[in-house]
């Protein structure tokens, strides 16, 4: 009996200070930790280093090689696909073949050694995103993906989160061509989840 | 205890702030950036197909005697799904629910993968000298090598076995089936002098009499045959012309819970009321005997005698005969795979006097198979060593021969062994060499089907350090010096070229064979059969074998194959294992069914361990009171009880024992006894109630009911007012009609859903616990006495209401309306409180209690259809009619600009059924086929009168018996 008053006595000294302070610190922690370890700021601006260093700024940039020339799957797939090493062979096999990284890339084709590019932009498995209603639409690969044909190292631009997604569905017209008859996008789960 | 030196310094404060910064650290660390793994690209695309995109091959897939077109769905290569190929002019696009359960077979991860010698890993080359070296010196010592193998209509690998005999003149080769209908093959041989099943015209015949038949169940063309059978159930009014069926039968069957006019007996009295019908249609409707065949010889068969021993009464079997010389051209009679080749003799000739035979004998396909009894004499021949070789390819008589004893000695008398195939099995376990083969969705051949000859191709590189079986041949041969192909592929496609192209083609070689690859095989016109002529001498003898025959009066026993792993071939498939039977809905387990009365009579309840005996085989199995069974007849299922696989292993009891001392090829054993033991074993069941309680949910009429009633009589529910705003669908709504007089309840979309929407497989003790994941279940119903009850089946999935009770009680919105009309579930949010659940009146929302899936590694992760979620734990799931295939038609029709036509939206339930009662589309649109269908006046909604508005319309099953006013 004579113990358990004790504490409750300890318990009240504490509460006086200890108490408050503690909780404004752990709410504080928490707030903190929330803040700085929100998605924008990790998933933005993600910009691995890639195995062979292919300039987006130099191809669909300086020489204005369309984006679905390599990303072929894009108006047919859900995937806009990664192109295969054969693909950049077929420029590479006559054009700059004594550069080192090129070489690097001819050796990997020749072997048939697989090429491992560092994924950047990657959505959850339950978001089954479709690229193809959206290029079909007119949207351009920018909107989203920023402006590639800029950047020497690709980076993500967008954080792709949901309401990234329901933004756009909700008010599409600055994604839209002009003159697009298109409104909205579907809001509903199953558009997107299945 | 003494801490170490230096703990103690530590103080707690120390400590504390240690363990804090530690967990700074750990979480600071892992706020790098996430790793979002690699993208790797092909180094050399494949000339067709596109990342994220399906692409479809034809194949062909066998089991015993059954041969059906598949259209095998893969991703990147991987095979996913599997449907029927509509191409196959013969199956049509059927598919059996084996066979697109098959698929997680290929990706089973106790395959063996790579060749064992006397249980040591080994590899091929060593392999393929063993086999040539004891080949090569067959051939030259002269001895006898033994190949066994299963049932094949593979043209190529006959020639192959040609080959090989022409080199090895010592071969013997044996295909066996340990469940196929041999003594249906007997009859023929006897009868027409060519073994041969006879498959019907069931889209011809208006009456269908079925002796113990289940062609909608479990014999090798149920899809077919359901489809045939279904085309003339599904009437649209009142005067539609439909077919009837009778069955006689003695354990009750899927095709016995479909019939319009039930009859019980027991199986060993078929034979003599068959020929009591041939007696009855020659005497009182004069139809004509077959040539040779005195009517005196049948006078034994006199319909009171009959009646007496059978206890069908003789008005039944004259109303029976009555309806059939009605039909007359169109009355089918069908003798069922267990019965003797008496009774198949027997069903032959009552088709020779009605003149059905000339349709009934569609299916000339000739197969050359040995049944127990054969088999028994090869391995005698074995066992006295006369085999210098034994090659056991396939069939698993280790497993499956009734006689183990037998078998035993018969392999320790083969000095040198072989096993070629998928598993470590029992078979494989007695052989010195296990050599691990293709399966066959990693294989090339060929099937002969009438009117078409199949290709089977690849569609799989090979997961495993596998080869084909026929290339090791091919290897043996070249290894005899003999001049042939290189791979079965060339082999193949040789003799294809000088076999089935014909030259002078206006396309080269080459472009024939694509096209045959592409549409999965090439049509032929099937060859104008001869007409047959029937030999009475056979006949004869079954008249007096018959004759003479008399009854034990002990308990008769059927087996049968199972609905799901059937001759246990596919006892390791955690899909088909867990397949409610259709009629008993018993998973994972074999029971043994009983009649009621019997189980009255030795006090027997569900669940009561008895021991079954047939001479001096026992097995034990849990006792399930049937309805509907005759009194006097148990029945079990075979392909239980194996002895290896980590799913197969101890589940069931192993029937084939019980045929031991069988002498004829019939799987109806006459004098079997039951003892009781004491112990109890749960029978897992995914249904456990039977009866409607006078609601009227699968709703069922006479034909003559439904004649005389306005709006299938019944009445429909105004809709009542309700708390929730009216839904609004201003685009497409999509709904669904299930034809309930189509369906047969033979549960292919139970597992074509499977496949589809990756739902998992929860073993028997969650099924105890009701926690099965089926997003379609097929309820099963009893009506009337337990008897003879008539039998109701009804798939039942999420009706995706448009007033949802499910969706008002979820606290997180986790399962809302989309508007076309679908009811959402949306894994990501749901925190499974699983009042939705229970706030379902038709409790088809499935929870995940466990994680079942994230366990799981290579290759059985690459069964799982990306476009389909893999739920984690604590989520709730349920149909969603196949939302995946909606939106890939949606996203094709707007990329070609223009609306989703009707019927482009295939769910996997409805691409599985074979009876064509499930029809999916937009009800908005009033042209389309579900629309037409679902006003058709046999329709009603089910639970109407809650005002949920469900999306899925229910057709009553009308059935066709004999009406009242011709019975009196």
């Amino acid at each position: 009996m004579r113990f358990k008053w004790e504490v409750s006595r300890n318990f009240l000294q504490y509460s006086k200070f200890i108490l408050p302070v503690g909780l404004v610190a752990v709410l504080a922690t928490v707030l903190g930790v929330g803040w700085y370890t929100q998605p924008d700021r990790f998933v933005r601006g993600y910009e691995p280093v890639q195995p062979i260093p292919y300039s987006h700024a130099l191809h669909p940039g300086t020489l204005r090689i369309p984006c679905q020339y390599c990303h072929s799957g894009a108006a047919g797939s859900r995937y806009a696909g990664i192109p295969a090493v054969e693909k950049c062979m077929n420029c590479h096999s006559v054009t700059r073949t004594d550069s080192p990284e090129i070489r690097k890339l001819a050796a990997l084709y020749e072997s048939g050694e697989p090429l491992q590019w560092e994924r950047i932009h990657s959505l959850p498995d339950h978001a089954y995103f479709d690229h193809r209603p959206h290029v079909n639409a007119g949207i351009l690969c920018q909107t989203c993906h920023g402006e590639v044909q800029t950047m020497d190292v690709v980076y993500q631009n967008m954080s792709m989160r949901m309401s990234n997604c329901l933004g756009c569905h909700r008010d599409p017209e600055y994604a839209l061509q002009a003159g697009s008859t298109i409104v909205k996008g579907p809001e509903h789960c199953y558009a997107c989840h299945r | 205890m003494r801490l170490p030196e230096g703990i103690d310094a530590i103080s707690r404060r120390r400590f504390l702030s240690l363990l804090a910064a530690s967990m700074a650290l750990t979480a600071g660390s892992s706020c790098s950036r996430i790793d979002r793994g690699k993208i790797v690209p092909y180094t050399r695309k494949p000339a067709r197909g596109i990342p994220g995109v399906s692409a479809f091959y034809a194949s062909t897939f066998q089991e015993g005697l059954a041969i059906q077109g598949v259209l095998v769905r893969t991703r990147e290569g991987r095979p996913i799904h599997l449907e029927g190929n509509p191409e196959h002019a013969d199956s049509r696009g059927m598919l059996s629910l084996r066979a697109t359960g098959d698929l997680l077979g290929l990706y089973d991860p106790d395959r063996l993968g790579l060749p064992v010698h006397k249980g040591v890993r080994s590899n091929w080359q060593d392999a393929t000298k063993a086999l040539n070296n004891v080949l090569s010196d067959a051939r030259l010592m002269d001895k006898r090598v033994l190949l066994l193998t299963g049932a094949s209509a593979s043209p190529s690998l006959k020639a192959l076995l040609y080959d090989l005999r022409l080199a090895l003149p010592g071969l013997r080769h044996v295909a066996w089936e340990p469940a196929a209908p041999v003594a249906q093959l007997a009859a023929a041989r006897a009868l027409f002098g060519k073994p041969m099943i006879s498959r019907p015209d069931l889209r011809r015949a208006d009456v269908i009499l079925s002796f113990q038949s289940d062609f909608l169940g479990v014999e090798p063309d149920a899809p077919v045959l359901i489809n045939d059978f279904a085309s003339r159930r599904g009437v649209s009014t009142p005067t539609d012309p439909m077919n009837r069926l009778w069955v006689v039968e003695g354990h009750m069957t899927l095709t016995g819970a479909n019939a319009d006019e039930r009859i019980q007996a027991r199986p060993s009295r078929m034979t003599s009321l068959a020929f009591a019908l041939a007696r009855l249609l020659h005497r009182e409707h004069s139809l004509p005997l077959p040539a040779g065949l005195d009517p005196a010889e049948l006078d034994y068969f006199d319909l009171d005698r009959v009646s007496a021993a059978s206890s069908v009464k003789a008005s039944t079997m004259r109303l029976l005969a009555r309806d059939l010389v009605r039909a007359g051209q169109s009355g089918v009679v069908l003798a069922g795979a267990p019965l003797p080749m008496e009774a198949h003799a027997a069903c032959h000739l009552l088709n020779f006097m009605l003149g059905s035979e000339k349709h009934i004998m569609d299916r000339a396909q000739p197969f050359d198979l040995a049944g127990n009894v054969e088999l028994k004499e090869i391995l005698e021949q074995a066992a006295r060593g006369e085999f210098a070789v034994g090659i056991f390819w396939g069939a698993n008589p280790a497993y499956a021969f009734p006689d183990p004893a037998l078998w035993k000695r018969a392999i320790n008398g083969i000095p040198e062994t072989f096993r070629i195939g998928l598993y470590e099995d029992e078979t494989a376990l007695d052989c010195a060499w296990r050599l691990p083969e293709h399966h066959w969705l990693e294989s090339w051949g060929d099937f002969e089907s009438p009117g078409f000859i199949g290709i089977r191709q690849p569609v799989s590189g090979p997961l495993h350090n596998t080869r084909q079986a026929e290339d090791l041949l091919l290897a043996c041969l070249r290894g005899m010096r003999i001049q042939t192909q290189s791979t079965y592929l060339e082999y193949l496609k040789a003799r294809w070229r000088s076999g089935v192209y014909v030259p002078g083609m206006p396309v080269p070689f080459e472009s024939f064979w694509n096209s045959a690859l592409h549409d999965g095989g090439v049509r032929r016109d099937s060859a104008q059969q001869a007409s047959l002529q029937l030999n009475p001498e056979p006949l004869r003898k079954a008249l007096e074998s018959v004759r003479a025959e008399a009854d034990s009066g002990g308990l008769e026993l059927v087996l049968a194959p199972a609905a799901g792993v059937h001759d246990g071939r596919y006892s390791n498939n955690g899909w088909l294992n867990e397949l409610p039977d259709p009629v008993t809905k018993a998973t994972w387990s074999n029971p043994l069914l009983i009649s009621p009365a019997d189980a009255e009579r030795l006090g027997l309840k569900d669940e009561d361990v008895v021991t079954v005996s047939s001479g001096t085989a026992t097995v034990d199995a849990p006792v399930l009171v049937q309805p509907g069974q005759a009194s006097g007849v148990a029945g079990i299922a075979l392909g239980y009880g194996r002895r290896t696989g980590n799913v197969a292993l101890a589940i069931g009891a192993n029937a084939y024992q019980l045929l031991k001392g069988l002498t004829g090829d019939s799987f109806v054993i006459r004098s079997a006894r039951i003892s009781r033991s004491n112990s109890r074993s749960a029978i897992p069941r995914t249904q456990d109630h039977h009866r409607m309680e006078g609601r009227d949910l699968a709703r069922s009429w006479a034909l003559a009911e439904y004649a005389k009633t306005v709006d299938g009589g019944k009445t429909h529910h105004a809709h009542t007012a309700s708390l929730i705003p009216e839904q609004k669908f201003p685009g497409q709504k999509w709904g669904m009609a299930v034809d309930l007089s189509k369906c047969v309840g033979c549960s292919s979309c139970v597992i074509g859903c499977q496949s589809e929407n990756n739902i998992p497989v929860v073993g028997p003790e969650r099924v105890l616990m009701g926690r099965e994941m089926h997003w379609i279940r097929i309820d099963r119903y009893y009506e009337g006495d337990q008897q003879s009850p008539s039998v109701r089946h009804q798939p039942m999935f999420c009706q995706q209401c448009d007033d949802a009770p499910c969706e008002i009680v979820c606290p997180v919105n986790a399962t809302t309306h989309s508007p076309d009309g679908l009811n959402q579930m949306t894994y990501n949010r749901c925190v499974g409180t699983r009042y939705c659940s229970n706030n379902c009146p038709f409790k088809v929302r499935r929870f995940n209690f466990f994680d079942y899936t994230s366990t799981k590694k290579e290759p059985e992760t690459l069964v799982f259809n990306p476009e389909v979620t893999v739920r984690p734990r604590g989520v709730m799931e349920k149909c969603t009619f196949c939302i995946q295939r909606i939106q890939d038609a949606k996203q094709n029709a707007k990329h070609e600009a223009r609306q989703v036509r009707d019927g482009e939206i295939t769910p996997a339930c409805v691409a599985a059924c074979p009876s064509g009662a499930i029809v999916f589309g937009d009800l908005n649109d009033p042209e389309s086929a579900v629309s037409k269908v679902s006003k058709l006046d046999r329709h009603y909604r089910l639970l109407e009168e809650l005002g949920i508005k469900p999306s899925v319309t229910y057709l009553a099953d009308i059935a066709n018996p004999v009406a009242a006013e011709d019975k009196a």
